[in-house]
């Protein structure tokens, strides 16, 4: 059987999924998160400059999400709050966390140091690398 | 190619089941359930060697056979270097083999071991195989508490471990001829849905089993696939049905039907998913007497998924008679 032939089975057999419910609550649960956020923010706006009081925010979101995923519910959240958990700065702490945990038996350096950037290393990498070219071009412009 | 085997029989299985998870079919079957992933060991990939040490034990101590008796011990499991397999042979010094073919290397031991007792007498050969849950979920998918959102197609793998002993005495379950397939490739690239993949290599190896044998797929009282999943065993219907124009009406799927519960995707799979099934439900029903047992592997890896190539995979099938 050519691989044409095959691939038209396939479709056949397993039709393509509805993704409207998923992205509907998706949408959803990353605004919960973002009003969250903002919530937060306006208390720590109380104590510090707004700069500040974002940066705050961050940390207290990662360090949810770390311990979320510590205690091993991150991912029964995730599977009914689906992407929405994801997109802020939580779904970077459980990538990071999540590799940390793996490896953790297998010591320090060659265990938890070289794998806790297994999934977010290209995020970090990245990040990096554009914000020097638009923080390049900004400043030209 | 197809092999014929005289005096090749089984003579007893050890089975060792580690989650109760969405009620697994076979869970007041087993000979060993403990529901534990980490049974003492310090980490996940440990505790795999430790159940095929406990089932290669446990099936020593039930046939009453000591170490020295064994000629072979042949097996294989999902790790990165067979890892699992190779520390629980260490405890046994019995001359070992090991084998990889993903979730066909059980099947693959079978072949194997029947091609080597096959004309021999006295030969006792133990073919055992691991899977754990959250060792290919690292292995092959992402960490354990990565919050990853799962397809429909994708399979869960089964937790537990299975050891056979093959041997020349006459019993109850005899392995009658082998078929061994090759590497198949179609375009099918996604991980998340290896049953596609698994399909086409199957759907090969049991049309090339039922040429060579010269037999119709009604000869068999029940074709009993690895973990194709709810998709794949569809998949190979239709395969089977577009090149023979016969209709396939006695396959079952022992990924698919492994969970009771609904709603858990596409099904299970491991390399313990299709030794679990046959024997401790297909064969404790008594009602199948030629069964036909197709093993499915997907042998990516994480290099030639990253690399977008497209999923190889292999099906090896062996052919049983039962006798009450």
């Amino acid at each position: 059987m050519n691989n044409e032939k095959y691939d038209e089975i396939i479709k056949k057999v397993i039709k393509e999924d509805d993704i409207s419910k998923n992205v509907l609550v998706a949408f959803l649960s990353g605004g919960l998160i973002g009003v969250f956020g903002e919530f937060l923010a306006n208390i720590f706006d109380n104590f510090m400059n707004t700069n500040d009081s974002y940066l705050a925010v961050f940390i207290v979101l990662v360090v949810i999400g770390s311990i979320f995923t510590g205690f091993g519910f991150f991912d029964k959240v995730l599977s009914i709050c689906k992407c929405g958990l994801i997109v802020p700065s939580i779904g970077f702490a459980n990538s990071m966390t999540s590799s940390a945990m793996d490896n953790n038996k297998e010591g320090f350096v060659r265990g938890i140091g070289s794998n806790i950037f297994k999934l977010t290393g290209s995020i970090i990498l990245y990040g990096v690398v554009f914000g020097i070219i638009f923080g390049f071009i900004r400043s030209v412009i | 190619m197809t092999y014929y085997f005289n005096n090749v029989y089984i003579k007893d299985k050890y089975s060792l089941l580690a989650s109760d998870k969405y009620t697994p079919i076979v869970l007041n079957d087993v000979d060993y359930f403990k529901n534990d992933y980490y049974m003492g060991q310090k980490c996940v990939e440990l505790c795999e060697s430790k159940y095929q040490e406990i089932v290669i034990d446990g099936l020593l101590e039930k046939t009453k056979i000591t170490n020295d008796k064994i000629d072979i011990l042949i097996n294989g499991d999902l790790q990165n270097q067979i890892l699992s397999s190779t520390l629980a042979s260490n405890k046994f010094l019995i001359p070992t083999l090991g084998i990889y073919s993903a979730c066909a290397s059980f099947i693959e031991g079978m072949v194997i071991g029947s091609m080597f007792i096959n004309g021999r007498s006295n030969s006792n050969v133990i073919v055992s195989s691991s899977s754990h849950n959250l060792v290919s979920e690292k292995q092959f998918r992402f960490p354990i508490e990565y919050g990853a959102l799962r397809k429909r197609t994708n399979t869960l793998t089964a937790s537990g471990s299975v050891a056979v002993l093959l041997n020349n005495t006459k019993s109850k379950i005899k392995i009658e001829s082998a078929t061994i397939g090759s590497v198949i490739t179609t375009n099918h690239k996604d991980t998340n849905d290896m049953g596609s993949a698994m399909a086409s290599a199957c759907s090969e190896t049991l049309i090339k089993h039922l040429k060579e044998t010269k037999r119709k797929s009604n000869y068999y009282d029940l074709i009993l696939t690895g973990d194709l999943g709810i998709y794949g065993i569809e998949i190979v219907k239709e395969y089977y049905n577009d090149v023979t124009k016969e209709k396939l009406n006695n396959i079952i799927d022992s990924g698919s039907i492994f969970y009771n519960e609904d709603n858990i995707f596409a099904g299970a799979s491991g390399p313990v998913c299709l030794p679990l099934v046959l024997f401790d439900y297909i064969l404790k029903q008594k009602q199948y007497k030629k069964i036909l047992v197709i093993g499915t592997g997907s042998l990516h890896s994480v290099i030639s998924t990253n690399l977008k190539l497209p999923i190889p995979s292999i099906a090896h099938a062996i052919s049983l008679e039962v006798s009450n």
